[in-house]
């Protein structure tokens, strides 16, 4: 079973009776047999290209507060009002008897750039919502990117990435690979961050 | 080419060469440098260069040159020692000698080398019984007795360097050598020259010491000296018979005791040697550099052991007097700070060394004298160690004396049988109240006080790095917990009236402030000053008392300390039940308000004073005085707690011989006691883990309170009785604040505990609640999660994301509660989930950091339950890992990221995906599971080709991760201690395992992985590099099985032969190595038996002494006598092992050259 499913990079069109196959019963079987089948499942709702990308998601806002204490390394928070991947946590605090603070180091995701933090751990911090997409790319127009969700619908607004990035994609796109962008996107900021390639054919 | 030419000439050009040398870099070019260093190269490897060495010296007046030519003397007298004429070599160390001693005004750095030569000689000489090397002495004697100062260091100095060059293969000069020479020059030397170095040395420190006035030059030459003498003291004397492997060993050990042999009893027996150093160190104590030498050589002498004395009494004679004299120097003077640790060390030594029938047979005045100074002097270092931290002193000499004294304390008392009975009690209650005293706050104590009595305080950022008290001072805890119990009588209730009195003041203090919080809540903040005070005495005294009810065990059951007991016992008469229980079941009430409180038994009641402080802290956050509260102190409570209730909570009589009536009513099984107090620690842990959940370090000592609650089946028994632990299951599977906040490792254990109470004894169908309680709404969250139609668009919703890795984080907690009993039922649940976590892969396939934490859910369920699973079970999960491994690298594969964080987030994948495959392998080497005779048929289908059938084997598994491991490590990685550890050990798994897929690996993954496993044996740790020699024999193995010559596996055998060969005979190494060399070696050495003999041809042809060409030849020959032909049976493995120790110890010394 596995070998068959996991040999194909699959195309993005899949017939969507699969959805409604499942028994009660055969739930979580059935969702495995989703996965095993390479449905792309990850970008259904961005049906309607007018509405800014950011805030797609209806009523979503673009951060909600977390105490200090359960923000886990590897995860987000805001510093200094960037949204930022926490690359460190620690705590300290003064005196004996003190109570503890959260010192925070993090990555801008947009800019790369480091941020550093420090908290009373009983506080609220902000975390941003952070969202990321896979779309196809179907063209290169003048630095810019036409991307393809899965439901045909495209979009052009995105930039090619700055860097290596940005290079990769470009010469993999010429030498006629199946490129899947990775687009990030969070308090209203959206940026290509990586790319998976398939030889073309 | 330096005969050639005339002396001048070659003076001048080693002159120019010098000036290249020396001049400062912008001068000269790269090759003029080296262009320089060749000519002083090559110029030292000229043949018989003495003549014109020796016209150099006298002419030149270029220091570097003269260094040069000194070098060049000492290298070609050993290189062409055979050669020369023994009078020639005599008049050469005279020459060197004299030399010497006609230019005082010489540099430094010549007239070492100069010496060095000369004690070169000496030593290449010490061996040769045609030349006598002995007359140095009588020349450094006469140095010595002319009075002058200079030439007395000079004198000095030769000696130093003879100690030097004789003392340790690690201080010897590189003169191409065997070990097993240094080894026999050791041992001659410190039979006879060494004890007339200390002899001529006692002669000087004795002149000096008559002496009234010293000036600065003398007391430089008596400086000297003096430590020449330490040197001499701490000589690591070499014993008999000991091989090559050993000597290295050997000579790494620090802190070396005195043991020298019979010949050294009249040097180092008669009293007036050690009289002479307690009277050279009252001489010039004041003078801290010299002091330290005199001290060090009085504690040598008080580590003196071994065939020196001659019987017992000698032993004590000799223990005697030094005591004597110890008391005699400590008694009527003020001991200077330098003086501490030296003085510590004596005593330290002295009770390490000297046997406990020694100490006793010391007549009773003397011991009771020596013992009541140990008291005064511990204390009075553990005042000056307070004193210490007050001032944040750098250099903390009295807390390291102090740690030395409390340390020989605990050794004394842990043998405390042997001595006089309760002779032990008044300097155990002294030093007690003293550690007490400098630990609690004024009026009570000190602490915090400088010398004049002014209060200091200070807040340090402290950050979580640091280790926690408990940890920090264990040592010091540890050994006056244990005085705490020799005087029990004193100590409990002594920390039971402070704590109480303590806990009273800290419950008024509160209110206190809660009550002007009310009257003005913007009064502004608080001030903290006298809270803290109590915190920290409270502090202190519940560490103490920790480590004195109780010891911190690891992994057995603990006893209560057999001195507890006896106490408790003793007592009975006195107490009354009880009003005990009384008092110990109203922690809320005044302990001293409760009719009979003084009839109750002193170690409960100790326990209730701490229960009493959980108490006021527990009523101070319900209202909200948290803030006002102390996290170290809660963290005390806690791990408190723990302790006792491991070693007193439900305690078992079968393990005691008399035990004590208060004690088990009040804990034992099937007691109300027990009852209550369980259900106190969980209403404890829960109100904890609600108020604490910012506190991580506090939150997380508290679960593991509720772990040992759970651990042991007859406590989790009481813990399900009670309705609150059923809350907080509820509470926790609800997943609603406040446990939700506590930090994901707290929640993680949290999760273990829960599982673990699950397994308590329970009706079916309490247990069927319970379960549907704990676990399923764990399950049925997740399912109508995934099974959502739209699960895949609302995946990156936070909402979402959260609520897979909440669940993420309970498996793993899942995983760490398997025990062997109830693995069956945690499997199957968990299995469920693997199977969707796989589809989560796909679908958080760009989410690095939920995807690490899905393997680790595979990491942890491997690690925890392989070894307990039969074969089907095992091959389902083998079916999921490897599944697992193929989506991460088919997702994973023509991937790249921009951020910076991309390397870092790969190399946590790897490590996991790595220590994956080690527990999978695992299976092979721990076993656990009940299958019986299937186990044939498992293997059968392990070794069979995995892609016939549905099954997968762990080889389809590992071999597949490999593959996506290797490519992946590059030597950067390898940089990270824990990956290359975690690599090494998965490679050689692989070949132990596997030996048969190694040849049928892809040639790009085949080499990769070979070049690993030489880089791994000759450039990595010890560790790393028997881990590499150990996967060689398999591997050896499996190209003789096959018998296929020129496979690229054969041609790689070859060349590992090789190395393994150089590596055993010609390279120090390990000891601990030469198991798995020698093993490896032998396996080489059947597959390649011609190459081997090439091997050992060309190192035989090398040796050009026809004495040692004999002995190696016939030793290897010996090596192989008993497996010729080699062939790969046991029994001659075997037996080449057993020949190849004796092969080492014989010639490894020839060949192992420095």
């Amino acid at each position: 079973m596995s070998n068959r499913t996991l040999s194909t990079t699959g195309t993005l069109k899949r017939p969507s009776s699969l959805y409604g196959c499942r028994s009660k019963i055969g739930r979580a079987c059935a969702f495995l047999d989703l996965f095993f089948l390479q449905v792309p499942l990850t970008h259904r709702t961005m049906a309607d290209p007018d509405l800014d990308f950011s805030t797609a998601e209806s009523g979503a806002s673009a951060t909600f507060p977390l105490q200090c204490s359960s923000l886990r390394k590897n995860g987000f928070v805001v510093l200094k009002g960037r949204p930022c991947k926490i690359v460190e946590m620690s705590t300290s605090k003064t005196g004996k008897h003190g109570h503890a603070k959260v010192n925070l180091v993090g990555i801008d995701i947009f800019t790369n750039k480091k941020y550093e933090d420090m908290c009373p751990s009983t506080h609220n911090m902000d975390v941003p919502n952070v969202k990321r997409v896979e779309l196809l790319l179907v063209n290169i127009t003048e630095k810019y990117m036409s991307l393809m969700a899965d439901n045909g619908d495209v979009r052009e607004d995105l930039r090619i990435p700055d860097g290596d990035l940005g290079k990769e994609i470009e010469a993999k796109f010429k030498e006629g690979d199946e490129l899947l962008v990775s687009v990030l996107s969070a308090m209203g900021e959206e940026c290509a961050v990586a790319v998976k390639s398939t030889p073309g054919k | 080419m330096m005969a050639a030419v005339g002396a001048p000439e070659v003076i001048s050009q080693l002159e120019s060469a010098a000036k290249v040398l020396m001049a400062p870099p912008s001068m000269v070019s790269t090759e003029q440098r080296q262009h320089a260093e060749h000519i002083f190269l090559s110029f030292r490897k000229s043949k018989s260069p003495f003549a014109i060495c020796k016209h150099i010296l006298e002419t030149s007046k270029v220091d570097y040159v003269l260094f040069q030519a000194a070098t060049a003397i000492m290298e070609a007298v050993v290189r062409e020692w055979i050669l020369l004429e023994k009078a020639s070599i005599e008049s050469l160390r005279t020459f060197l000698l004299t030399y010497v001693l006609q230019r005082p005004n010489l540099q430094k750095y010549v007239r070492e080398q100069m010496l060095l030569a000369v004690a070169v000689i000496v030593k290449r000489g010490s061996l040769d019984k045609s030349i006598n090397c002995k007359g140095i002495f009588h020349e450094v004697s006469q140095l010595i007795s002319s009075g002058n100062p200079t030439v007395q260091t000079l004198a000095c100095s030769i000696l130093t360097a003879l100690l030097s060059e004789f003392s340790s293969s690690s201080k010897t000069s590189n003169i191409g050598l065997s070990m097993e020479f240094h080894g026999s020059c050791k041992r001659i030397f410190q039979e006879e020259d060494l004890r007339q170095i200390f002899m001529l040395t006692m002669d000087v420190l004795q002149e000096f010491s008559r002496r009234v006035n010293l000036n600065a030059q003398m007391s430089s030459v008596f400086q000297r000296y003096l430590a020449l003498a330490n040197q001499v003291l701490s000589w690591n004397f070499l014993p008999p018979n000991l091989g090559r492997h050993y000597i290295a060993m050997f000579e790494s050990t620090q802190n070396v005791m005195l043991k020298p042999t019979e010949t050294w009893r009249e040097a180092l027996l008669d009293t007036r040697v050690m009289d002479l150093f307690f009277t050279v160190h009252r001489k010039i104590r004041e003078d801290s550099d010299m002091a330290q030498d005199s001290l060090q050589c009085l504690a040598q002498l008080a580590s003196m052991h071994g065939p020196i004395f001659p019987d017992e009494s000698a032993q004590v004679s000799y223990l005697a007097h030094l005591v004597e004299g110890l008391l005699s120097m400590i008694n009527g003077i003020e001991i200077e700070d330098s003086e501490a640790v030296g003085i510590s060390n004596i005593i330290s030594n002295l009770i390490t060394t000297f046997p406990r029938s020694t100490l006793t047979a010391l007549p009773s005045e003397l011991f009771t004298s020596f013992i009541n100074c140990l008291t005064l002097l511990t204390c009075s270092f553990g005042r000056s160690a307070a004193l210490e931290e007050v001032l944040d002193k750098d250099d903390m000499v009295y807390m390291e004396a102090y740690d030395r004294l409390l340390e020989s304390w605990l050794t004394l008392v842990q043998d405390d049988e042997h001595f006089p009975r309760g002779c032990f009690v008044q300097p155990a209650v002294q030093v007690f109240n003293s550690y007490i005293q400098c630990h609690l706050a004024a009026p009570d104590g000190t602490r915090n006080l400088t010398a004049n009595g002014v209060a200091s305080h200070e807040e340090d950022e402290i950050s979580e790095l640091q280790e926690d008290d408990r940890e920090l001072f264990s040592d010091q805890l540890a050994s006056i917990g244990m005085l705490g119990r020799i005087a029990a009588n004193h100590c409990i209730p002594l920390l039971t009236s402070l704590l109480e009195e303590r806990v009273t003041r800290l419950h008024g203090q509160l209110q206190r402030t809660q009550q002007h919080l009310l009257a003005s809540p913007h009064a502004g903040s608080v001030d903290r000053k006298v809270l803290d005070d109590l915190y920290e005495d409270i502090h202190w005294l519940i560490l103490v008392t920790g480590y004195l009810l109780a010891d911190d065990a690891q992994g057995e059951t603990p006893l209560i300390p057999p001195e507890v007991m006896e106490y408790s016992i003793n007592h009975a008469t006195e107490v009354d039940i009880n009003s005990t229980l009384q008092v110990l079941g109203s922690p809320g009430e005044k302990a001293s308000s409760i009719p009979g409180c003084n009839r109750t038994d002193s170690v409960i009641r100790l326990l209730s004073a701490v229960l009493r402080t959980s108490e006021v802290e527990s009523r101070a956050t319900r209202a909200s005085l948290t803030g006002l509260l102390s996290p170290q102190m809660g963290k005390d409570i806690v791990w408190f707690l723990r302790r006792w209730a491991k070693t007193y909570l439900l305690v078992d009589e079968k393990l005691y011989g008399q035990i004590s009536m208060a004690l088990s009513t009040a804990f034992g099984a099937d007691t109300e006691g027990a009852k209550w107090i369980v259900g106190y620690l969980l209403e404890k842990v829960i109100n904890n883990l609600s108020v604490w959940s910012s506190e991580p370090e506090l939150a997380n000592d508290t679960v593991e309170l509720l772990v040992t609650l759970v651990e042991k089946r007859e406590r989790a028994n009481i813990v399900v009785q009670c309705e609150n632990w059923w809350n907080l299951a509820k509470q926790f599977a609800s997943r609603s604040p406040p446990l939700h906040l506590l930090s994901s490792s707290v929640q993680r254990t949290l999760m273990k505990a829960l599982v673990l109470g699950g397994f308590a004894h329970m009706d079916s169908d309490t247990k069927q609640q319970y379960w549907s309680e704990v676990l399923h709404p764990l399950q049925q969250r997740f399912l109508s999660l995934i099974n959502q139609e739209n699960f895949a668009q609302i995946s990156q919703e936070e909402g979402v994301k959260r609520e897979i890795v909440a669940t993420l984080e309970a498996l793993c907690g899942i995983a760490e509660a398997t025990q062997i009993d109830n693995v069956a039922s945690l499997f199957s649940f968990l299995m469920d989930f693997l199977s969707s976590c796989i589809g989560l892969m796909e679908v958080y396939r760009n989410t690095p950091e939920t995807i690490n934490l899905i393997i680790e859910v595979f990491v942890e369920v491997a690690h925890k339950q392989i070894c307990y699973l039969g074969e089907s079970k095992s091959m389902k999960l083998y079916e999921a890992c490897l599944t697992l491994l193929q989506v991460y690298s088919k997702n994973n594969l023509g991937r790249k990221r921009s951020d910076v964080a991309a390397e870092e987030d790969q190399y946590q994948d790897l490590l996991l995906i790595m220590e994956l495959l080690t527990n999978l392998l695992s299976k092979e080497f721990i076993d656990f599971s009940d299958t019986g005779g299937s186990d044939e048929v498992f293997r059968g289908q392990e070794q069979g080709t995995a892609a016939s059938g549905r099954s997968v084997s762990a080889a389809d598994v590992v071999l597949f991760g490999v593959n996506i491991v290797l490519p992946l490590m590059s030597q950067d990685l390898l940089k990270f201690p824990s990956l290359c550890n975690q690599y090494y050990k998965l490679i050689t798994f692989i070949c132990e395992i596997f030996p048969e897929k190694i040849p049928q690996l892809p040639e790009e993954l085949f080499k990769s992985l070979m070049f690993s496993l030489e880089l791994g044996m000759t450039a990595m740790s010890s560790e790393v590099s028997q881990l590499c020699l150990e996967a060689l024999s398999p591997l050896a193995e499996q190209c003789a099985k096959t018998q296929e010559k020129d496979t690229p596996l054969f041609i790689a055998t070859r060349h590992f032969l090789k190395l393994v060969f150089d590596m055993l005979v010609l390279q120090k190494h390990n000891t601990e190595m030469t198991v798995a060399a020698g093993e490896a070696l032998y396996t080489l050495v059947c597959l390649h038996q011609t190459e081997y003999s090439e091997l050992v041809e060309s190192l035989l042809s090398t040796q050009r002494d026809a004495v040692i060409y004999q002995r190696l030849a016939d030793a290897f020959n010996k090596l192989t006598a008993s497996s010729t032909p080699p062939s790969m049976d046991r029994k001659q493995k075997l037996a080449f092992l057993k020949s190849l120790e004796e092969f080492v110890a014989n010639v490894g010394g020839l060949l192992c050259v420095k």
